[in-house]
């Protein structure tokens, strides 16, 4: 019973607010986007309500850490796993949309990572895992199935991290404006971020590497919020603030070589 | 080998170009087209008929004439060899490739619009 646990358990309930918050403010700007990038929008949502729904049972699992029931502990872990497992699953249906604009090759390819998720469950389950080890900060699971940490590495995660990176490198390969440049890249580094460190997370066997990975599983939440609502100062700072203005209707009035010569007497 | 023309992307491309304000050159459907049959017919004699195969659905013969004229034959893109015949120079060559290059920008752009445009 320490209190690194404790914080380990707010960390977690951080991660899980933020990203429902995220999932929820993206939902309610459904309105705002057209419809060639509303499926990539509720992918997004759904990416982050599995993120949220990975760290609520991960919160408990803390708790009961903290407060000395492994039974709640194990529990709590094997309810985690199930959301995210399929966190893959959003995040390819995102990026192969993006890139190919096809729903149908985009589903299908996801779909393949649901049997990934699916198979990845399965030895879990049926191999059991090691644990709790409770220590100061954590408490860990060693997973009990090399096929299963095999799977997880190749299946769920090597395969859109390299997506996530590609689509990067298109991104940054191509001249575009700022704004249009950080709103792209932004949300995909934020997404990696997340992503990655929940891999480290979930296989780590050292308690202080689980500790910053979730720190930094809620940099990347925070980072994907930014990424969507930029504050003013950032946008300034960046150049990408997009200002509101008039057009001036009476141009025509002007007349530029009456403006040159006075300006030219004026010297 | 020949490579075909299509008219429809030369159409789209030169729009593209207008609306960059570029109404000359890359942004004109008839240099384009003039250009492409030119440069696909290298080292060979392009007839005007073969022009206007591609031209006539949307250019009248004189303003294509007149085109080969004032800007192919005057800035030395083309040579006339014979009565409705003509053939692509160097610079010729040169052009023709840029106007690929044009082709290419255009699709690499408009890819990247889409994706931008699927982002949410």
């Amino acid at each position: 019973m320490s209190a690194g646990l404790l914080l380990n358990a707010t960390i977690c309930f951080a991660i899980t607010i933020s990203s429902f918050a995220f999932a929820w403010v993206l939902a309610r700007s459904e309105e705002e986007h057209s419809e060639k990038s509303k499926p990539t929008l509720w992918s997004l949502i759904v990416l982050w309500s599995l993120v949220g729904l990975t760290y609520l049972p991960t919160t408990i699992r803390m708790l009961a850490a903290y407060q000395g029931m492994p039974a709640l502990d194990l529990m709590m872990y094997n309810l985690a796993a199930i959301p995210f497992s399929f966190v893959s699953v959003p995040l390819v249906f995102f990026i192969m949309y993006v890139i190919v604009g096809d729903k149908k090759i985009s589903a299908y390819t996801s779909l393949l990572f649901v049997f990934f998720g699916v198979a990845y469950l399965t030895f879990l389950y049926t191999k059991g895992v090691i644990g709790p080890e409770v220590s100061t900060f954590s408490s860990l699971f060693v997973i009990n199935s090399d096929i299963a940490i095999n799977i997880y590495l190749m299946g769920l995660f090597v395969i859109p991290t390299a997506m996530i990176i590609g689509l990067l490198f298109l991104i940054f390969l191509q001249r575009m404006p700022k704004r249009l440049r950080y709103r792209t890249a932004l949300p995909l580094v934020a997404i990696s971020f997340v992503f990655d460190f929940m891999l480290t997370d979930m296989i780590t066997l050292v308690d202080v590497m689980q500790l910053a990975a979730r720190i930094f599983v809620l940099i990347g939440t925070v980072l994907a919020f930014l990424a969507y609502f930029p504050p003013l100062t950032l946008q300034e700072k960046l150049g990408i603030k997009k200002y509101s203005y008039q057009l001036c209707e009476h141009q025509e009035d002007i007349d530029y070589d009456d403006l040159e010569e006075e300006e030219i007497i004026d010297v | 080998m020949s490579e075909d023309i299509d008219v429809k992307l030369e159409q789209e491309v030169a729009v593209f170009y207008q609306s960059l304000g570029i109404h000359q050159g890359p942004g004109d459907i008839q240099y384009r087209i003039i250009l492409r049959v030119l440069g696909r017919n290298e080292g060979r004699i392009t007839e005007f008929a073969e022009i206007r195969k591609y031209t006539d659905p949307f250019a009248d013969k004189g303003s294509i004439g007149s085109k080969m004229k004032t800007v192919f034959q005057l800035e030395g893109l083309a040579e006339k060899v014979k009565r409705g015949g003509y053939i692509i120079t160097d610079k010729g060559v040169m052009a023709s490739n840029f106007l690929k290059d044009s082709t290419t920008f255009y699709k690499k752009n408009k890819r990247m619009g889409e994706i931008i445009e699927r982002m949410p």
